[in-house]
């Protein structure tokens, strides 16, 4: 039985661990969310634009945490973890994204006053 | 209460009232006696023969992943029997309650249910069947094979995957207790809002059926997890993706189904859990609710859902069918690249279920577009089948006949499934019975090779054959019903009649409700040679021992192990050269069982947290149903608590050392049948030399 | 694919047990699993977003979005639990080195900070209930409320387990058990971040 503590240790998911990856994912990911910040309340009335340039930022923090946070890579010991992730990603945008589709359709269509 | 509840309300006893229990209703009294009945005999039987021990040991703490698949079998078995007496209860309402001058009995007007009876009849069915029989019928069948076949010691969380079955069966239960303590929900499986919002639904039948359906979805979900890490990560060596058996590729891509998807059952239900408990407008009408947001996000999962039931049944298939053809898997890239074609196309197919809500015609066309898709990986299949059966030497056991029939069940089901596929031919048939006998179409594909699946593996696990000829009468019985209960329901769907109705107004219709009654005959008669052949089968399991291939021309690694399956699988690891494995070795003269050297191993130990938890999670739904604050309470601090303790608990594996392995080994080697039927080992079925749950063999 | 698919063998030279293969990475296999459930959880967050984002404009005449929240309030949220994940990921780097004070003051410091990010939370959300802003007013407020609260209990969920990882840590050192809950938290941690990046944009902003 592998309990003692130098093999645990010794696992590569402990050693993949990385201070300068960890701090430079927390400033990243934080200057973002400044950016976005002043962006967003500097532009106040929700525009496609905004939308859009707001969501821009949003994915481009959440890439970069992938990367430095969890560690998504395609080594032997990651694979699997990226490749699940990779094969979300789509499923929640499907979701979000063919829902919103939907639901805007239907507003036009049934001009009830009020719903967007 | 931060809601308007409808009747008393008590701290102790939340909703609780003796109204509440339906003593006046002699169906339901008679269904609790009859439940009582037999739940006394059994404690009956189990105490004379002095098994409470055994029955703790071996089974309600286990984390075999053989025991936690047969279990949820039964589970799923029982359930289809409940769910099936459902069904019996909608064809006789409907048969009975034909034209306004029908006799009323019982308090009905017309037949022997009044509305709100009948409604929660088929909601009971609906629900009971998707939740509680289908899927753990096929989960099971996934727990128990999918190891094997990978050449695995067990799945890759065997404590996990105990409690996702103890999880289904609190669900379970709560779904039979609210058949005798208050009612069940009447607003379809489905709970279309606002229907299911309080005002319209003020009982506390649609709170059993969201926390009964929220459990069990949670104990699916986890054993999707266990699942798809067991096939990643625990793979024999030599075990290349390109050599994976095909039930472990179709139960992969089910299970990765079954990890996305739950999660948005999950959020659809706990939404409503909060506009009925807690007055939320998330799908009231009014204060801003959405009523279509709940069904986008329900048939969200519900799409994927029957898909995740329908691959693990394909996968079945493509093990069936190749063995009594003698022949390997026709097409056997084409099969998985179409069982991942299926999982992945099923993401986008879920707006055909409410084609006629409104969306609009660009919406319905990419939806419908869609779903024809799946039609050409499922056509794949069908052709693979077909081309695996050509030129074989066929054999046509019970097995392999639920196989045929499950495959030519698949036309008819699929290709009135491309028709409502077409939103033009949906406007016609939506809501009617044409789209219920489409579905029972292909749940019956779907049961179909679940029996079949059973009747073929079940030498492996139990070690003896169910009768044959017992079986092939409760296949044609079951091909019968199917036939006399279905086909007139796809004409009655042409002719306009709709689902879900208590009373039928067209005296015209009546002819082919009664075929339908006499179809539903043919389902008795077959459930009763079901039970008789189980009976015999047990009964003569002696004279039909099998030892490891036990069909003689099986392909896969599982059928490398002996019959019945020893709690470690294989004794050693083997090693993997090809795909079908088994048949290769079989080819190259490699059939010996003994490995050449032992090593000591690991296996976990038994545990009774689990049970723990499923009766907790009982105790909780129940708290919640009735809304006695103190029992919930109480019942989620003690699940927090046990699954805390459980994380300190640090003995929890044992070792078999390579001497007791090799010793075990013999002894199973010895019992095979292939010489004759010599030292059976006490205790019968797997329970052989179960090693004990507290201290090291040897001890 | 045949000649992959099949191995050729020498009649004498086949290995058909492998006896030395028994133990496989338990905790590869761990954080897997947990991936795996740590996906289907976003999912629970992607069927809560699609319903803030048909339901976020449903004000049923109550208050708006404008009107209740507050971007700057909610950046230094982000600010918080950003620097707690930060912590306990220089725990787990200090994990490499089995400095067991070095990993138990880094946790203690991303728990502090997630108490605290809680309790702003709970601070702003008492604010808006005592003036009778609740989730019962509006399709919208039910919205705000569930997804960010079921954020927050996940936090509190990971506050527990930091709770019962220390008196693990203390009790048996880094075995197995201990790491890969380690790794399984930090997974879970991290995962905070990531999610709150969409609840700060695209709720608050």
């Amino acid at each position: 039985m592998n309990n003692s503590a130098q093999n645990a240790l010794h696992h590569p998911e402990v050693q993949m661990a990385r201070a300068p990856g960890y701090v430079a994912g927390f400033l990243i990911a934080s200057v973002l969310m400044v950016i976005a910040f002043v962006y967003g309340t500097r532009n106040g009335l929700p525009t496609t634009e905004r939308d859009t340039v707001l969501a821009v930022i949003a994915i481009v923090a959440m890439t970069i945490q992938s990367f430095l946070l969890f560690h998504l890579t395609l080594s032997k010991t990651q694979r699997w973890h990226t490749v699940a992730f990779v094969l979300t990603i789509p499923l929640f945008a499907l979701l979000v994204g063919l829902s919103m589709w939907m639901f805007h359709a239907l507003a036009l269509r049934t001009m009830i006053p009020g719903l967007h | 209460m931060l809601v308007n509840l409808h009747g008393p309300w008590s701290p102790l006893v939340g909703r609780l009232a003796l109204p509440q229990i339906p003593y006046d209703n002699p169906l339901v009294v008679g269904a609790f006696f009859f439940s009582l009945a037999i739940a006394v005999a059994l404690a009956v039987g189990v105490t004379s023969a002095g098994r409470w021990g055994y029955l703790w040991r071996e089974w309600l703490t286990t984390v075999d992943h053989k025991k936690i698949g047969v279990m949820y079998i039964l589970v799923g078995m029982v359930m289809l029997f409940r769910g099936f007496i459902d069904a019996v209860m909608i064809r006789t309402q409907q048969v009975m309650a034909v034209g306004a001058h029908s006799a009323g009995h019982l308090g009905a007007l017309h037949g022997y249910m009044p509305p709100f009876h009948f409604d929660q009849v088929y909601s009971a069915h609906g629900a009971i069947m998707i939740f509680f029989a289908a899927t753990p019928i096929l989960v099971g069948l996934m727990n128990i094979v999918v190891p094997l076949q990978i050449g695995a010691r067990d799945m890759a969380y065997p404590y996990l995957n105990a409690v996702g079955l103890w999880l289904t069966v609190a669900a379970a239960a709560l779904v039979m207790l609210s058949l005798f303590v208050g009612d069940f929900s009447h607003a379809g499986w489905i709970g279309l809002t606002p229907l299911t919002e309080l005002p319209y639904s003020p009982g506390v039948g649609v709170d059993y059926w969201l926390w009964s359906v929220q459990i069990s979805s949670l104990g699916t979900t986890l054993g999707a997890i266990n699942l798809i890490a067991t096939i990643i990560k625990m793979r024999a060596p030599g075990m290349r993706w390109s050599r994976l058996p095909i039930f472990s590729w179709t139960s992969l891509s089910a299970n990765i189904i079954a990890v996305t998807t739950f999660p948005v059952l999950t959020a659809a239900l706990l939404l409503l859990t909060l506009d009925r408990y807690l007055g939320t407008h998330f799908f009231t009408a009014g204060m801003g609710g959405n009523l279509m947001l709940y069904t986008n996000l329900f048939w969200v999962w519900g799409h994927p859902e029957v898909y995740f039931l329908v691959l693990p049944a394909f996968g079945a298939l493509s093990e069936i069918i190749p063995t009594f053809s003698g022949k390997p898997l026709f097409g056997y890239a084409t099969m998985v690249l179409a069982s991942f074609g299926i999982a992945g196309i099923s993401w986008t197919t879920w707006l055909h279920h409410f084609f006629t809500m409104g969306a609009g015609p660009s919406i319905n066309t990419f939806f419908s577009l869609a779903t024809m898709t799946v039609g050409i990986f499922t056509g794949v299949k069908v052709f693979n089948w077909a081309f695996t059966m050509y030129r074989g030497r066929l054999r046509f056991d019970t097995p392999m006949l639920w196989a045929m029939a499950a495959v030519f069940l698949l036309l008819p089901g699929g290709l009135t499934g491309l028709m409502v596929a077409m939103v033009p031919a949906d406007y016609q048939v939506h809501n009617s019975v044409f789209l219920v006998a489409h579905f029972h179409n292909m749940i019956a594909v779907i049961a179909f090779a679940a029996l079949g699946a059973i009747s073929y593996w079940f030498p492996k696990v139990f070690g003896f054959k169910l009768d044959e000829p017992l079986g092939k009468r409760v296949f044609w019985y079951w091909v019968a019903g199917s036939l006399m209960v279905f086909v007139p329901m796809y004409l009655l769907g042409f002719m306009g009649m709709t689902r879900r109705l208590d009373y039928v107004s067209h005296p015209s219709w009546l002819p082919l409700l009664v075929l339908e009654e006499v179809g539903i005959g043919l389902y008795c008669i077959a459930a009763y040679y079901q039970v008789k052949q189980l009976y015999v089968s047990v009964r003569d399991r002696h004279v039909n021992r099998v030892g490891a291939d036990a069909w003689g021309m099986a392909r896969s690694m599982e059928w490398m192990t002996h019959s019945p399956v020893p709690f470690y699988n294989f004794a050693v690891t083997p090693r993997v050269h090809a795909r079908d494995e088994w048949a290769w070795r079989r080819e190259q003269g490699l059939t010996s069982l003994h490995p050449d050297g032992f090593q000591d191993i690991h296996m976990p130990k038994n545990t009774a947290v689990p049970l723990i938890l499923g009766g907790l999670s009982c105790a909780l739904g129940f708290g919640l149903v009735w809304r006695i604050w103190w029992l919930s309470a109480v019942s989620l601090a003690a699940i927090m608590g046990t699954v805390i303790a459980r994380a300190f608990e640090k003995d929890t594996d044992y070792v078999i050392s390579a001497v007791e392995l090799e010793r075990l080994d013999a002894g199973h080697a010895a019992s095979s049948p292939e010489p004759q039927t010599v030292g059976i080992v006490a205790g019968g079925g797997l329970a052989s030399r179960q090693a004990p749950s507290s201290r090291h063999p040897g001890d | 694919m045949t000649s992959r698919t099949t191995e050729t063998v020498e009649p004498g030279e086949i290995v058909l047990w492998d006896a030395r293969h028994d133990s496989h990475d338990r905790i590869a296999t761990r954080t897997f699993g947990f991936w795996l459930y740590m996906l289907s959880d976003a999912m629970i967050f992607a069927a809560l977003f699609t319903v803030y984002a048909i339901l976020g404009h449903n004000y049923a005449g109550g208050p708006t979005a404008a009107q209740i929240l507050h971007p700057g309030r909610a950046l230094i949220e982000t600010l918080v639990v950003f620097t707690s994940v930060l912590a306990f990921g220089l725990g787990m780097s200090a994990l490499k080195h089995g400095n067991r004070s070095a990993v138990l003051n880094w946790i203690a410091v991303a728990f502090v900070l997630g108490v605290a990010f809680v309790g702003l939370e709970i601070q702003a959300f008492a604010h808006l209930a005592n003036h009778g802003i609740v989730p019962q007013r509006s399709a919208f407020l039910s919205a705000f409320y569930t997804i960010v609260l079921t954020h927050g209990l996940h936090m509190v969920f990971g506050l527990l387990w930091m709770a019962v990882m220390a008196v693990q840590v203390l009790r048996d050192g880094f075995t197995d058990n201990v790491v890969y809950r380690l790794l399984n938290l930090r997974i879970f941690w991290h995962f905070q971040a990531v999610i709150w990046v969409c609840v700060f944009v695209f709720i608050y902003l």
